[in-house]
């Protein structure tokens, strides 16, 4: 404390930087589990295609990129990459490797797609930081970056591996966030603008952008209703709508959404509003006060008429589309499960339990209101903007587990602020009781390190024998401290269980512990997907349901029908119809499809969970959503409405191709002598239909623990052929010469051979 | 100038009206929105939205050995799903302690005396303890292997 002021800040700065570089380091290193226990491998379903894509990009160069038209996936229909798809992943990882290799760093592309999201988690923690700084402190910024950086409900999208848009869209969105703020609090043109740049590579980045344009206006609509107003609101939010919006308009996959969906009208409209308000105000300090209010009345009841009549007639004559479905299902939230199954399908959309809600955020489930009680009681312009932050993401994070995403930065960050306050409180010397405004003192910066604790706990000795004279006894305050230090520790031991069991699973290569501890790797998806690779004609057409289209395209280099870009419901549907009708049936549709392949997903002899015949209830809601004359969901379950495989289950289920598919010679194979033949691991029964043959496919590959098996179609004349009994059988020959001499007769015989009578002579004729 | 927005009045004679605006409709102060906030808080991430799609039963029931049928307050094993009671007993758990937390925040007031500062300082330090190991409980009863390598 003796230190003048300009070794003081240098200190202070240092505590800073350490802390962040550490936050850094720490989270880096806790995404790595995947990468240490497997290998360096992309990671699940999306990623794949990324991959796909980035490895696309690099080779072929950017244009040919954004002109890619992919005839591999979506068989027969295509698809336009370039078009549709968010490119920001892409570009950003394309523009590390080609910066690495002006450098003469020769890294393969995969490699940096596979630690893109854990180095991104470290300037997601900065990004984070230099919000919080924004809205309440240092000490905050620094406890909010060490929480984002090991929490789990951030870490379960970005560990290494999982090549995702998420990864690098959460970043984006709080730099963007950190920029608005900052262009409000200052209201100058530059950091409006830098918001608006950021806001572009968040658009460029992730579909989750429509949050931020509609997150931003809500704040500056909410500070106009509370009579905030300020000129400085007025320069940052037009300069950050009018670039935001044009530059959006860049990403060809965005196009002209901004100006024709529902989802950005609000920010319009806000706009509108803004300027309506400014011109007011401006007209108010010209005219006199009676004046001033019949326009005010004329002015807001046309002007209100006029914007609601032209968003009306706008939408009915179609040039602003309503919302979408995606978007729509997030308010009503019956509405995905009764109209769009597809949707519904995905685990990841399902609503969110307690559960997730601990699991993802530990000790900050119970912090984030206490911040948000701090934010609220000393509200200011930027708080207002982490309020509404806080609460419109809790709501979405209720509605679906996936934007739990969204949740966990404004969590960590209101956490910080908790802990921060409480650490002010109960370190700081009563003398000098300071408001949330003022910088934290340096003695309280230090316990802000989360991961690191030999520092902390060293400081901590440091402080409480430098004051113990005031107020409360120093033994009081140091049993809170402890405890709450305590508190952290279990959060960081939690945080490194949950990523280490529960977020580091590859799912392309799964591995199963034996009880003596000792790890077996099941690489049955590669080795399916080489086995396709290596054995197939170049062009053939693999028929899978549709999570295991960007796998099957990114790993075996095969086209395919459906994937995970669920863009086209009805060609789904027909995948789904194929699989849950009868073999004949399905024959119909897999040569009308040109398949050549079929791959199913089996888990039944290792107990693997995730397979189709457990997805297979979504194949028929799909297909029986397009085709409900031919599939009806109630015929596949029993008269109880169960839905079962053993000998008790629907005659429908028992004879669809996907059992047949997942469950052909099954019944021939006994996995231990306790349990009979044809024994389910997955479901614990006995299958019910165990002796049946294959007609239209038969076997080509099934990999070592039958957990993929590919059947390859037949062709039309290699099954209509039915047995005969040699003796019945009827050669005809059309070609060969048959002679007919009887038995009797086999002596040869010449034609017009000269008959020759003993003692005449031949005459010639 | 003065026509163009006096023009509407020329032919519409503007009633006689008196409205005032209601009492209560102010801006809420800060406890009255946190309070709001905090029961939506409750709400949600006891799962309300879950609860409301899915529609689980409030309590689960199991059959033991003897055939009898015994409740369950929990869904074991199953990540993605809960029962009614359980969630809103977790997120019981959740407010209390982040109340917990607020109390404590309390304690810095300079008029309180001594004693109240350090009964309150106890028994927010008491809530976040509780609320910590009864979430650290039902992690358990919720997912059996939690925290054991």
């Amino acid at each position: 404390m003796k230190k003048n002021s300009s070794s003081f800040s240098g200190w202070k700065s240092l505590i800073v930087f350490t802390v962040l570089l550490l936050a850094w380091v720490c989270g880096f290193a806790s995404r790595l589990f995947a990468v240490i226990r497997f290998e360096s491998i992309i990671h699940e379903f999306d990623p794949w295609f990324n991959y796909r894509a980035t490895a696309y990009m690099v080779e072929h160069g950017f244009y040919n990129f954004l002109n890619w038209f992919d005839e591999r996936a979506w068989y027969p229909l295509g698809r336009i990459v370039g078009g549709t798809v968010y490119p920001g992943l892409m570009i950003t990882s394309g523009g590390i490797h080609y910066v690495l290799h002006l450098l003469n760093i020769p890294v393969h592309i995969r490699d940096i797609c596979v630690f893109l999201a854990p180095i991104f988690s470290g300037l997601t923690a900065i990004s984070t930081y230099l919000l919080t700084k924004e809205l309440w402190s240092v000490g905050a910024g620094l406890f909010a970056a060490c929480f984002i950086a090991i929490v789990p409900g951030y870490i379960s999208r970005s560990v290494a591996g999982s090549y995702d848009n998420e990864g690098i869209a959460i970043f984006a969105l709080q730099i963007t966030y950190y920029l608005w703020v900052k262009s409000v609090k200052t209201g100058s043109v530059f950091w409006a603008s830098m918001a608006a740049l950021s806001y572009f590579y968040m658009v460029s980045a992730w579909g989750g952008y429509v949050f931020i344009i509609n997150l931003i206006p809500l704040h500056v609509f909410t500070l106009l209703l509370m009579g905030r107003y300020s000129s400085r609101l007025f320069t940052s939010y037009t300069v950050f709508c009018i670039l935001g919006l044009l530059f959006s308009m860049q990403i060809p996959f965005v196009g002209f959404q901004p100006i024709r969906t529902s989802e950005h009208m609000a920010a319009l409209g806000v706009f509108a509003l803004l300027i309506a308000v400014g011109a007011l105000k401006h007209l108010q300090s010209v005219l006199s006060k009676a004046e001033f209010k019949y326009f005010f009345i004329v002015a807001s009841i046309t002007a209100a008429a006029v914007v609601f009549l032209s968003v009306v007639l706008l939408t009915y004559a179609g040039f602003i589309a309503p919302w979408s479905g995606r978007f729509y299902s997030l308010w009503d939230t019956g509405y995905a499960k009764i109209h769009i199954p597809i949707i519904a399908s995905v685990s990841e959309h399902q609503p969110t339990t307690w559960f997730s809600f601990f699991f993802d955020l530990h000790i900050l489930v119970t912090t984030f209101p206490v911040g948000l009680w701090y934010c609220i009681k000393h509200i200011n312009d930027e708080r207002v903007f982490v309020v509404w932050y806080a609460i419109s993401a809790v709501y979405f994070a209720g509605v679906m587990v996936r934007l739990m995403l969204t949740l966990t930065p404004v969590v960590c960050m209101l956490s910080g602020i908790a802990f921060s306050r409480l650490f002010e409180i109960f370190l700081k010397d009563d003398e000098n009781p300071s408001g949330p405004e003022s910088d934290s003192e340096p003695e309280s910066s230090p316990t802000r390190t989360l991961p690191e604790k030999p520092t902390r706990l060293r400081k901590n000795k440091h402080t409480d024998q430098s004051k113990d004279n005031e107020g409360l006894g120093s033994n009081v305050r140091s049993f809170v401290i402890v405890g709450i230090l305590a508190t952290l520790l279990m959060f960081a031991v939690h945080c490194t269980w949950v990523t280490s069991n529960a977020y580091s699973s590859p799912s392309i290569v799964l591995a199963s512990y034996a009880q003596d501890g000792s790890r077996q790797i099941l690489d049955d998806f590669r080795e399916a997907y080489y086995w396709l690779s290596q054995n197939t004609d170049n062009d053939a057409r693999v028929m899978s349901w549709w999570d295991y289209g960007y796998q099957i395209a990114g790993m075996a280099n095969r086209t395919t029908l459906v994937d995970n870009n669920t863009w086209n419901n009805s060609h789904i549907a027909l995948v789904g119809k194929a699989m849950s009708s009868t073999e004949p049936d399905a024959y119909k549709i897999m040569k009308s499809l040109d398949v050549d392949y079929v791959l199913v997903i089996f888990g039944g002899v290792i107990g693997y969970s995730g397979d189709d015949i457990n997805k297979f209830l979504w194949m028929v809601r799909i297909a029986e959503g397009e085709h409900p004359k031919d599939i009806r969901e109630s015929d596949y379950f029993t008269d109880r409405g169960e839905f079962r495989v053993d000998a008790e289950g629907s005659p429908t289920l028992l004879n669809c191709l996907m059992y047949k598919l997942s469950y052909y010679r099954f019944g021939e194979l006994q996995l231990d002598f306790r349990s009979p033949p044809g024994f389910d691991r997955t479901r614990n029964v006995v299958i019910g239909n165990k002796n049946f043959d294959l007609t239209y496919l038969e076997e080509a590959y099934t990999t070592e623990h039958w957990l993929v098996r590919i059947y390859r179609v037949k062709n039309e004349n290699e099954f209509n052929r039915p047995r005969i009994p040699v003796s019945l059988r009827k050669i005809k020959r059309t070609d060969t010469f048959i002679s007919k001499k009887t038995s009797r007769r086999k002596k040869g015989l010449i034609k017009n051979r000269p008959v020759v009578i003993r003692g005449k002579k031949s005459v010639k004729s | 100038m003065e026509y163009l927005f006096t023009f509407p009045f020329l032919l519409l004679e503007v009633p006689n009206l008196r409205i005032k605006r209601p009492s209560w409709f102010q801006q809420p102060s800060a406890m009255v929105t946190y309070s709001l906030v905090l029961l939506s808080y409750f709400l949600v991430t006891g799962g309300i939205i879950y609860d409301v799609i899915i529609e689980p039963p409030s309590v689960g029931s199991t059959t033991d050995e003897h055939g009898h049928s015994r409740p369950v307050a929990f869904m074991p094993y199953r990540v993605n799903g809960q029962y009614i009671m359980e969630g809103l007993a977790s997120s019981f758990l959740f407010t209390i302690g982040g109340l917990g937390f607020v109390i404590l925040d309390h304690t810095h007031n300079p008029m309180t005396p001594k004693l109240n500062r350090i009964l309150l300082i106890s028994v927010g330090f008491i809530c976040i303890v509780v609320s910590f190991i009864a979430c650290w409980v039902f992690m358990r009863m919720k997912l059996p292997g939690y925290l054991r390598t």
